[in-house]
């Protein structure tokens, strides 16, 4: 290696970077209130109340998605239910969309003075408060555990389930003995995940959930309100801990015991014609749930072109032309997230490579400190930028920089993996043929490896980027008026009522981050992998 | 073999564009070991499945017995498969694995208990019982999922390649096993292979397929010595597919004109015309060789040695003979040792064989 000097370096500069990034905001978090802060914490009513209301909301919002996922799974992959590909397309759709949208557009659709509740129906019922929140939580984590699911349902390998049938196995006693039994440990493993993201989410709470504070909200106000930074950083070390918990207990058991083996063939599937009432029951099911999924876009797109939702339904085209020919928070958006995104997936790939084909001190670390931030709540990780950044020796205050950096190493879990899983894919002998005939490491990966996972680090990309521009959690803590970007505005514009113009703004940011998505798929077509989770 | 255990008659199906059988009549006798021999793609494994009832076919009919089994679901049809990659499931034991179409069927749990215990005796897997799938070995495995077909005591058994996940001294051992156990119990055995020394081995009757269509049915004997056409010749064994036309032709045999010589073969009752062109099929082990100038006697003539490889038991010997390259195996090398240069290639009459249809050439 030392004879190499260009790795060298670049297993230094990456090194640092990941040391300087990753793991010391994060010390900085822990380090930064008194330890008196900490112990305070069982005495502070507020705190005890945010506790109680995130597990509340993890337990209900985990469960109904992690339902959600399994029967949209199931159609998809085991019935012949009319439409299913449809549903499955309308599915996806949230995942490349701000997570905070959902809870928006319900609050415009049921809300005190929403369009169906009050206006179609005349009710006056709010969805503002819990409830809304489970249901906004529900649809905008429930694709997650869709993708996972159907990925092991998929990957059960056909002849199990012949075997079952050809022993007897009909119907449900099919699906309770051979089928369920199998997909359990890829059910709990996305039930993880998705406990992961509604714990840290921050987004639909801060719009719809009103004063039932969750951790995640509870540290932003300790900041908005009080200027509490010490409380701030205490509530998210409270809400790091089951993440980091969950997160290691769904990638070192769970996904140990999985059954999911590659074997044989897999031969073409016939499935028995599902029963008449199985196969209406899933589609009235995936109909509704398809349609509150619709809503979300129409209630956004629909938003955007009225003058004063709620209250005044005359057609204007007056927000979308003034967030079109003036805003800095868009033209940051895009700035931001394309810088980030480019460099996420640079660092991320390069970092893949090394881990997986170098030997070198500190590897492992490398790859831990490359999969951790994938456990980290953004409030928690934002929190530990405005700590660690935003004071001297390192005083990134209200720079593009600070926020750029923060969606970099936020997002390099994703490419990373993405990375390992195409580097274990391409034989090593590849490298090691190169490198019989002279080629050194650099040469190795910019010439062989590098073409081969071109298609992952176009993958790594897109994800960064549309995660990037579609945070709030990570950035609610370093904005200011210099370096704002889209979400925060949507944010406060939201909580101050301007409904129209956080409409206009939103459509704008999905159009970014469609029309990346669809370039990218135009470019690389259908080998993208997007979510490798 | 008076009414055929198991009839499919004129089955098709297709997948999509893709045609996987086309008018497949096969008869299976009862207590037989049927194989479906043939390229990957051909249509056997379509078959098997078929058979088994986890396809639906467009057009035809399947039979076990006199009984119309097409809409037959799976687990009523009592033919049992065993899966290529075994199909253990994995969140149980083995024993769980091999009782679960019992436990299914509501056996009383006492005599699951006995078959079970019958069984895994029978195929020496004894005291594996509480182990996971994993956690043994292939051949273990291998026969764990024979075990949960026929504890079952099916009245077909299925088998879908099922030695090809085992090394090769394994795959002599159970092959072995598999044919005395078949011949002990009388099932009636369906076995899809594309392993053409498997299916010689194992079969009482072969069916070779190509293309979703059934080429030839017959006995190990036949398909070998008597191969409908060039494809069966070709896929079945080594074989020197020599092209000629007819020179000569009486009741007792015909005699071709293949370019060095003409060969004399017999073939009563053929009908074939002077001047037809056929393609005739030599296996390399009928072939003799012999140093000597031999004077021109009936079907012998010259080569050239170019290569050789020695195998053991056998040479093989590339032999060029003017128009075209000739294979020769010469068994038990050991008197003569390995020949060079020039030879004289004879064979038996009755060791050549006309291939119909011989006219499409070798393809």
């Amino acid at each position: 290696m030392l004879r190499e000097p260009l790795l060298l370096a670049t297993i230094l500069i990456i090194g640092i970077c990941l040391v300087l990034f990753v793991l010391y905001p994060i010390v900085r978090v822990f380090t930064y209130p008194s330890l008196k802060d900490f112990v305070e914490v069982p005495r502070n009513i507020r705190y005890l109340r945010a506790i109680r209301n995130s597990l509340l909301m993890v337990i209900l919002s985990t469960s109904t998605a992690t339902l959600f996922g399994f029967l949209f799974a199931y159609t998809v992959t085991r019935t012949d239910v009319p439409l299913k590909r449809v549903f499955k397309l309308i599915s996806i759709l949230p995942l490349f969309s701000p997570p905070f949208m959902v809870a928006f557009s319900y609050l415009m659709m049921f809300g005190k003075n929403g369009l169906i509740t009050a206006h179609l129906f005349g009710l006056r019922v709010s969805i503002f408060g819990w409830h809304g929140l489970w249901l906004s939580e529900t649809i905008a984590f429930f694709p997650v555990a869709a993708l996972i699911m159907e990925g092991v349902l998929q990957s059960i390998s056909p002849s199990l389930e012949y075997a079952g049938r050809n022993l007897g196995a009909t119907g449900f006693t099919l699906f309770r003995t051979v089928t369920f039994p199998l997909a359990r440990p890829g059910v709990a493993g996305a039930a993880l995940l998705v406990s992961i993201l509604i714990l840290a989410d921050f987004g639909n709470p801060i719009m719809i959930a009103g004063d039932f504070s969750v951790l995640a909200t509870e540290a932003w106000l300790r900041v908005e309100g009080w200027g509490d930074v010490s409380g701030a950083a205490v509530l998210s070390s409270v809400l790091l801990l089951p993440s980091l918990a969950i997160f290691l207990i769904q990638r070192y058991w769970v996904g140990r015991s999985s059954y999911i083996t590659i074997t044989g063939k897999l031969t073409q599937g016939e499935h028995d014609p599902t029963k008449w009432y199985i196969r209406w029951s899933l589609f009235s099911f995936c109909f509704l749930v398809s349609v509150m999924i619709i809503l979300v876009y129409v209630a956004i797109l629909a938003g955007a072109v009225v003058k004063g939702w709620g209250f005044d339904w005359t057609p204007t085209l007056e927000y979308l032309r003034s967030i079109f020919s003036r805003s800095p928070e868009l033209m940051h958006s895009l700035t931001f997230a394309v810088a980030a995104g480019f460099t996420s997936a640079v660092i991320a790939i390069t970092a893949s490579y090394l881990v997986s084909r170098k030997r070198f001190p500190l590897r492992k670390l490398m790859d831990f400190a490359c999969i951790l931030p994938a456990a980290l709540p953004g409030i928690f990780f934002g929190i530990g930028y405005s700590i660690a950044f935003t004071r001297p020796p390192i005083d990134l205050y209200g720079t593009a920089v600070i926020i750029i950096l923060s969606m970099i190493f936020w997002n390099i879990s994703m490419g990373y993996q993405t990375g390992i899983g195409a580097f274990q894919q391409i034989s090593p002998s590849l490298g090691e043929a190169a490198s019989n005939l002279g080629a050194g490491s650099m040469k190795i990966f910019w010439q062989i490896e590098a073409p081969l996972v071109k298609t992952s680090f176009f993958s790594a990309f897109v994800v960064s980027f549309i995660r990037a521009i579609t945070t709030l959690s990570v950035i609610v803590f370093l904005a200011t008026s210099n370096n704002v970007v889209a979400t925060f505005t949507i944010m406060n514009l939201v909580s101050d009522g301007f409904y129209g113009k956080a409409a206009a703004l939103t459509t704008a940011l999905l159009l970014l981050a469609f029309a990346v998505l669809g370039l990218a798929k135009l470019l690389i077509g259908k080998r993208m992998e997007l979510f490798r989770i | 073999m008076s009414v055929p255990h198991i009839k499919i008659a004129n089955a098709s199906k297709s997948f999509g564009p893709v045609e996987a059988l086309k008018d497949v009549s096969i008869d299976i006798p009862r207590g037989s070991f049927t194989t479906f021999l043939g390229p990957s793609g051909c249509g056997k494994t379509t078959m098997l499945r078929t058979i088994a009832g986890f396809y639906n076919l467009d057009g035809g009919d399947i039979y076990i017995g006199d009984r119309l089994i097409n809409n037959v679901p799976s687990h009523q049809r009592n033919a049992i498969m065993v899966f290529q990659d075994y199909a253990l499931f994995p969140h149980m034991n083995i024993g769980a694995n091999i009782a679960y179409g019992l436990k299914i069927n509501k056996i009383p749990q006492e005599e699951i208990r006995k078959r079970v215990a019958r069984t895994v005796q029978y195929l020496g897997i004894e005291g594996l019982e509480s182990r996971s799938p994993g956690q043994i070995s292939g051949g273990q495995q291998q026969r764990a999922a024979l075990a949960r077909a026929l504890v079952m005591e099916p009245e077909v058994l299925l088998l879908d390649e099922p030695l090809s996940n085992l090394d090769a001294k394994l795959r002599m051992n159970i092959r072995a096993e598999l044919r005395q156990l078949q011949k002990r119990l009388g099932i009636t055995t369906i076995y899809v292979t594309h392993d053409q020394a498997e299916a010689l081995a194992l079969s009482d009757q072969i069916a070779v397929m190509n293309k979703g269509q059934v080429i030839q049915i017959g006995s190990s004997w036949e398909i070998y010595y008597k191969p409908k056409n060039t494809f069966v010749a070709d896929f079945v064994g080594t074989a020197n597919l020599v092209p000629g036309e007819v020179a000569e032709k009486n009741d007792r045999a015909v005699t071709v004109d293949v370019g060095e010589a003409r060969l004399q073969v017999e073939e009563p009752n053929l009908k074939i015309e002077r001047g037809e062109r056929v393609t005739l099929c030599i296996r390399p082990e009928t072939i003799q060789l012999s140093v000597a100038e031999a004077e021109e006697s009936l079907n012998s003539f010259q080569g050239v040695i170019t290569n050789h490889i020695f195998e053991g038991a056998s040479v093989r010997y590339w032999i060029e003979t003017g128009k075209r390259k000739i294979i020769a195996d010469v068994f038990d090398p050991s008197d003569q040792g390995i020949y060079t240069g020039r030879v004289t290639l004879s064979v038996h009459p009755n060791k050549v064989h006309i291939l119909s249809g011989a006219s499409q050439g070798s393809n």
